[in-house]
């Protein structure tokens, strides 16, 4: 249209200053360029005039002075004293992007399986997945992640009464201070086991990759899942046993009042992951059920009629022609994933914002500061997950016309 | 040898495996033996899910106590809705005075029956009716909830309210029993109607000023109680908060999204950079935000108080998010429209108010819809700041001493309170996008 504008034989008429599109848009921009620039200049020189009369230094130096509070659970070495503010969100950042992932995954798996059971045609099936997508919708997240901390994960039985999840193992242990595991600590030789699993990893996609392109060419089929497992599992365990087991479990141990060694999940982590990963799951599941019911119907009944299975109707047929539908809701409820772990703040997991913006803040000031390189944070994310998304849109919008 | 009779063969009804219980069962539920499995298990499922609820929630549940230990001594297991029933006023309305509780249910009360035209299809001037909500409503309630002494500005917008609401009353009542409009109808009454235009305009705007100035002199001997915005609470305060953020985000998300479809370099980036930044954002950094630097934002010696900060937070953050919906709602309208507005005449404004926007809200019915309830789920956040929203309130009777350490029931509660406010909004979208689709088919 853009073009047509410009080619169109103006008859000559007389310039009018205040009738001239040129002159209004330049005009309406510099409007707008003033009023927002003044509101800036404004609100800056407010806040400065605010910080010199409240005596309130600025800049980042505070990120270089030592933090005097401990964190609870911290995926980098911190010594309270001696670690500095710049430790502590890094600490922050690391636990809300850890956080994010475990949801992420549990979310996007758990939301796809209730999003087809949605669609399944037991009707009691598809009736609890919808009654489960509409309650867990429908009541804040808040609400959900208050409610597991404080009346599921704090009502567990105590230390004493430990619960054994691994069937007399005592390797998983769940209590109302969380949950231990018995943790992997990798011996002398064990790199030579991990090689050969990278091998098979790499050796399986090459293995792969040729099966597709001879399927591609001659419509000859090789079966891939069983030798492919085989390879990635079996021949690690021989080398395995081969190098006499290198491996040994940190295992927990009672001592005191509290189980000692294993890694531990502390029981806000657990509430938060529970609570993000259903109410997520239940977004995803209508998005996946929406992306389902937008392929036609006539595909279904194409695949059956060449003689498909339903589990193959399912697997090869309807859910590839529906990934373009799901995966932009998909991803923007990862985002929505990583910006509501931040609720974590209301049971006390350290986050980013809990141990950044709310502790740090309240002990160094520098609130400008701190909610600048929070929300950068945030930005960043966001960033890196919209360019996932653009990526994905690209390669989709290919194979379209 | 071809059988050829004159009559129709008599029909059959469908088979008893296909119509009855038994088939419906069948088709349903047992069609396969994988079907038949699942069946049973969900069943099994089903059944410890809702025995376990009903027992905890109502066989052994408690309604009837003065502390949570008389709950325990009549059952263990069971919950103890006596707490939750005891606070049921500091749940709906916070620390608001007893005595002028009144005032936040009239308030409630007038929205309502403010409302109640826009849903009869006989009233006229929906619009107007619409507008008027918007306008003068938001000043009535805040008079009634806040009290105290009014300024001039407010004066003349409660008078403007009670005029505006009085009028809608009558417009209701006279479309339903005339069908037809309050001022055809004052015409005919005094026996202007075929009187010409002007006359006519003159009549209804002397009529409107005498009525204004009669409720300006009544309503200046009104004055209620002063209430800080402190004591407010509950439900009430969830409400004001979401209800303000939903009435300010639609305009502003309205300007937002025009900016970012602007031609005009500027405003695009502006627009875009404005909304990009809090929509990747959470809704905590932007309130923490909100009460941390906003006071560093102000001149000396001017303060915002804290439920100010949050609402203006509440009201950004909103906006961003209904810009996107209202964008993608314009790109849903066909070029077409634009270049058909542009040939009747129409400048930009004209275009746009009259010709695409009233097409592009429909698209966006439901995902306003869904706006709103987010938004409402949303506003629970408040309580992490210190404001004694709903959630606050719910959380703070396990500290109440006859109720110490009572959790679980009060967060059911509000759980079940948002299901039933979240999931009828939702189902009446639904419903509402149902029936603006149906006159769109041709």
């Amino acid at each position: 249209m853009a073009s047509e504008v410009k080619h169109r034989i103006r008859p000559k008429e007389k310039f009018n200053f205040f009738q001239d599109q040129r002159v209004r848009s330049a005009f309406y921009q510099l409007l707008t360029a003033g009023i927002v620039g003044w509101l800036v200049w404004y609100l800056v020189s407010n806040t400065a005039n605010n910080l010199q009369t409240r005596d309130m230094s600025t800049g980042f130096g505070f990120m270089d002075v030592s933090a005097g509070f401990d964190v609870e659970f911290k995926l980098i070495e911190y010594v309270p004293g001696v670690g500095t503010y710049f430790d502590i969100f890094l600490i922050g950042a690391l636990n809300t992007l850890l956080i994010s992932f475990f949801a992420i995954i549990l979310a996007t798996i758990l939301g796809f399986i209730i999003g087809v059971l949605r669609l399944s045609n037991n009707w009691l099936v598809s009736k609890v997945a919808l009654a489960f997508v509409e309650i867990f919708r429908n009541v804040p997240l808040l609400i959900q992640i208050v409610f597991w901390y404080i009346g599921v994960f704090s009502l567990l039985p105590t230390v004493r009464n430990t619960i054994d999840i691994s069937f007399g193992s005592e390797r998983v242990l769940l209590n109302n201070r969380g949950l231990y595991m018995a943790w992997p600590v990798p011996g002398d030789t064990f790199w030579m086991t991990a090689l050969v699993f990278i091998i098979a990893v790499i050796g399986v996609l090459i293995f792969r990759h040729r099966a597709h392109k001879k399927q591609d060419q001659s419509g000859v089929q090789t079966k891939i899942l069983l030798p492919s497992l085989a390879a990635i599992i079996i021949l690690p365990l021989i080398v395995y046993f081969a190098t006499g087991m290198p491996l040994e479990w940190d295992v927990p141990v009672l001592e005191g009042f509290n189980f000692v060694g294993g890694a531990t999940l502390a029981p806000a982590f657990l509430a938060l992951l529970v609570s993000l990963s259903i109410y997520h799951a239940a977004q995803i599941a209508e998005a996946v059920r929406a992306g389902i019911l937008s392929v036609n119907i006539g595909q279904t009944d194409a695949a059956k009629s060449i003689g498909l299975k339903s589990g193959k109707v399912m697997s090869l047929v309807i859910i590839p022609q529906a990934m373009p539908s799901i995966v932009p809701p998909l991803i923007s409820n990862w985002m929505n994933i990583v910006k509501n772990s931040s609720l974590a703040i209301a049971i006390g997991y350290p986050d980013i914002v809990s141990l950044f913006m709310q502790t740090s803040l309240n002990q160094v000031g520098h609130a400008v500061e701190i909610v600048g390189l929070t929300m950068a944070f945030y930005m960043l994310i966001s960033l890196i997950i919209s360019g996932l998304l653009n990526i994905y849109n690209k390669r989709v919008q290919l194979v379209e016309r | 040898m071809a059988i050829i009779t004159q009559q129709k063969t008599a029909e059959r009804p469908a088979p008893i495996s296909e119509t009855s219980v038994l088939g419906w069962l069948r088709i349903n539920l047992f069609s396969s033996s994988f079907n038949t499995i699942l069946t049973l298990v969900m069943v099994f499922i089903v059944y410890l899910t809702i025995s376990g609820v009903l027992a905890w929630g109502y066989l052994d549940a408690t309604f009837v106590a003065d502390k949570r230990r008389e709950c325990y001594d009549f059952s263990l297991t069971g919950a103890c809705w006596a707490g939750v029933i005891a606070w049921l006023d500091n749940i709906f309305y916070g620390r608001y005075p007893r005595e002028e509780l009144w005032r936040v249910n009239m308030g409630g009360l007038l929205l309502i029956l403010w409302m109640i035209p826009l849903w009869i299809s006989r009233v006229r001037g929906k619009i107007l009716i619409g507008v008027s909500v918007i306008m003068f409503y938001p000043f009535l309630a805040g008079y009634l909830f806040t009290g105290g002494e009014k300024s001039w500005f407010m004066q003349f917008m409660v008078t403007g309210a009670f005029l505006a609401f009085f009028v809608n009353m009558a417009n209701m009542l006279i479309g339903l029993t005339m069908n037809t409009s309050m001022d055809k109808f004052l015409l005919r009454l005094i026996g202007q109607s075929e009187a010409p235009d002007k006359t006519q305009r003159n009549i209804l705007l002397g009529l409107v000023v005498l009525s204004f100035v009669i409720i300006f002199s009544v309503q200046s001997s009104w004055i209620v109680d002063g209430v800080s915005w402190t004591k407010w609470g509950g439900l009430f305060l969830t409400l004001v908060i979401s209800g303000i953020g939903i009435a300010s985000s639609l305009p502003l998300g309205i300007f937002l999204a025009l900016g970012r479809r602007s031609k005009l370099p500027v405003v695009r980036v502006l627009s875009t950079g404005f909304i990009e930044v809090f929509r990747s954002v959470p809704l905590i950094t932007v309130l923490f935000m909100a009460t941390t630097m906003f006071p560093l934002f102000m001149p000396e010696g001017f303060f915002l108080n804290k439920l100010v900060q949050v609402i203006i937070a509440v009201v950004l953050f909103n906006a961003c998010y209904m810009a996107e919906i209202v964008r993608a709602g314009l790109q849903a309208i066909p070029k077409g429209q634009f270049e058909g507005a542009h040939t009747i005449g129409l400048g930009y404004w004209g275009t746009m108010g009259l010709i695409i926007m009233p097409q592009a809200l429909k698209h966006m019915i439901p995902n306003i819809v869904g706006n709103i309830i987010g938004l409402l789920k949303d506003t629970t956040l408040v309580s992490i700041i210190g404001l004694f929203d709903i959630l606050g309130m719910l959380r703070s009777i396990s500290k109440d001493v006859p109720w110490l350490g009572l959790h679980k029931e009060p967060l059911v509660f509000g759980a079940i309170l948002f299901f039933l406010i979240c999931f009828s909004m939702s189902k009446y979208s639904r419903h509402l996008e149902a029936k603006l689709s149906a006159g769109n088919k041709h």
